[in-house]
């Protein structure tokens, strides 16, 4: 069954010159036990999309969807409260700063304890106390961390970055969610406690069935830990479909920059040539061309690419492109 | 061919006060020694607090080493006499959108840099400044910019112009190419190697991106707690790490 479902996401946002269009008709879907992958530079979008699934952008911004649902039920058309009901129920996210997003005046384990919601709790209220603290204890044994007397007591400066983001893993699977989003969950920190991170996540993903929602900018992390792939550029979707065969066959002219851009895809390549990059830079977003947002960089750009192409499927891999790679004639 | 710079067991404490007489003593770094030629790629790789950053202040001269002896070119400097050296070592850090002074247009802040370490008079430097941006695909009207008109992989090219205006022998690389994104990594990836052909340029690239360090080097070194872990040609070490913490490091990857 599908978990979430969403159809043409478009999110605006208000600004003195008008609306400008920062996500542009995007489709996501998420089976249940899914792990996805959502890449893009910076500006690309994918943290706002991420922000409007659990619904905490703010008034500035304008989402609209033509289906947003989540097991069946769409959430823009029910009320706020019952809205946040859910999200809070099912849905869990982590933030790309561990050592910001955690409080700085409490220590840890006060609020681990606070996270762990009370309907999960089975005794009686006198002994609530301490269920609650065995609980976040066994949390944080589940996440690897052994020292737990230690960093219950600490406030999360005094802590390093990698077990702040370790500890913002537990709170966030302290209500077994159904869904975790990890926007950027590994950019301040070193490769080895990355590769820590990301197993961590498989490994829950895998023993309790819980999707996966991981959005990056490094393509290489992401391709592997994930089963499917989303690309955006500038707030659209470029290609989306599964990681293998999107990594082995771009139909996307960005998707196939990106790939070539990072020199473990290209075991071939000799150290010190050249990588493959795209000219020019990510334009603002004040500045967006229309049409395909990636013409004025796309390596085969032509006169068509004024009209914003049309989402296209080939097999379980889709792609916006007018001039795909392989050619049409594959179908 | 001859070493640009040698290094030899380089070694720093920092001293940290607790009480009137209590002091605790950090080894920063601990008998550190390589040797970098022009043209070549050296990479510092480790973990955070493994003293790459101390490393880096060392030769630039922001800190004094307790030990050891630095030479360029086959002599020992005093590398603390920035003024004397700055024009042969240069650093670029982290984020170019925060390194840069947002106050000051780009021309000013590349005459500066001149003005303050060379002796040419202004309309040389006029031409220089407009050469330096030329070379970095950078136009000259950009001279009149503000940092924050420029885009992010523009930016990365102003912070490597102030650097290279000195016509630098070595450019450290202290995580510049980290806060990138992919596609604009490769620009300048591919900008640095260019530039390393043409002129000569020898790097020293402290990194956590063991692809970049792959691709990039032609040497690398392992720190760990201030320590050499594994000290090589860079495939060599990918082939075959002799110390335990390189391993983990390197199969962190796989």
């Amino acid at each position: 069954m599908l978990l979430l479902d969403i159809k043409n996401l478009t999110i605006e946002l208000e600004t003195p010159d008008g609306l400008i269009r920062a996500v542009d008709r995007v489709s996501l879907s998420l089976k249940e036990g899914e792990t996805r992958g959502l890449v893009g530079e910076s500006g690309s979008g994918k943290s706002l999309v991420a922000k409007a699934i659990v619904g905490v952008l703010n008034r500035r911004w304008h989402v609209h969807a033509d289906r947003f649902n989540w097991l069946g039920q769409d959430l823009l058309r029910i009320s706020s409260e019952q809205r946040r009901q859910i999200i809070g129920r099912d849905i869990a996210m982590i933030y790309q700063e561990p050592s910001r997003s955690l409080d700085p005046t409490a220590e840890i384990g006060e609020q681990l304890e606070e996270a762990i919601p009370s309907h999960l709790l089975e005794s009686r209220w006198w002994q609530r106390p301490f269920e609650r603290k065995k609980r976040a204890i066994a949390l944080l044994h589940k996440v690897g961390i052994r020292d737990h007397q230690n960093v219950m007591q600490s406030y999360p400066f005094q802590l390093s970055e990698g077990v702040c983001q370790k500890i913002m893993i537990a709170m966030a699977i302290a209500k077994n969610p159904k869904l975790l989003i990890a926007d950027e969950p590994t950019t301040a920190l070193e490769s080895t406690t990355q590769a820590q991170l990301f197993r961590l996540l498989a490994s829950f993903n895998q023993l309790k069935g819980m999707a996966v929602l991981l959005i990056s900018h490094e393509l290489e992390s992401v391709a592997r830990y994930t089963q499917n792939l989303s690309v955006l550029y500038c707030g659209q979707l470029v290609e989306s479909g599964d990681t293998a065969s999107l990594l082995q066959q771009p139909l996307h002219p960005y998707t196939d920059a990106l790939i070539k851009s990072v020199p473990e895809f290209q075991p071939e390549l000799a150290p010190k040539s050249p990588l493959y990059a795209l000219h020019g830079s990510i334009p603002t977003l004040q500045h967006l061309p229309i049409g395909c947002r990636l013409g004025p960089r796309c390596p085969n750009a032509r006169k068509e690419c004024v009209k914003t192409p049309q989402q296209e499927r080939l097999q379980n891999h889709f792609f916006s492109c007018h001039f795909p790679l392989q050619g049409k004639g594959d179908k | 061919m001859s070493n640009l710079l040698e290094v030899e067991q380089l070694s720093k404490t920092y001293v940290k006060h607790l009480g009137l007489f209590r002091r605790k003593r950090i080894q920063a770094l601990h008998d550190i020694s390589f040797s970098l030629q022009s043209g070549k790629t050296l990479a510092i790789v480790g973990e955070t607090g493994s003293g790459k950053s101390t490393l880096a202040k060392l030769l630039v001269g922001i800190e004094k080493p307790d030990s050891g002896v630095i030479r360029l070119a086959g002599e020992p400097v005093e590398i603390s006499h920035y003024k004397k050296y700055n024009h042969v070592i240069r650093f670029i850090f982290q984020d170019a959108s925060q390194s840069l002074n947002p106050l000051q247009k780009v021309g000013q802040m590349l005459e500066d840099v001149l003005r303050f370490s060379t002796i040419l008079d202004p309309t040389q430097r006029r031409t220089k400044i407009r050469q330096t941006l030329r070379q970095l695909g950078l136009l000259d009207e950009h001279a009149e910019f503000y940092p924050h008109m420029f885009s992010g992989g523009q930016l990365q090219r102003v912070a490597l112009a102030r650097a290279l205006i000195l016509d630098p022998k070595l450019l450290i690389l202290d995580q510049a190419l980290s806060a990138l994104d992919p596609s604009l990594r490769a620009q300048i990836v591919n900008l640095l190697l260019e530039l390393q052909q043409k002129n000569d340029l020898a790097y020293l690239l402290i990194t956590n991106n063991l692809q970049l360090v792959q691709h990039l080097s032609d040497d690398m070194l392992v720190l760990s707690e201030g320590e050499t872990t594994d000290y090589g040609p860079t495939a060599e070490v990918f082939r075959a790490p002799r110390h335990d913490y390189t391993r983990k490091l390197l199969n962190s990857l796989l």
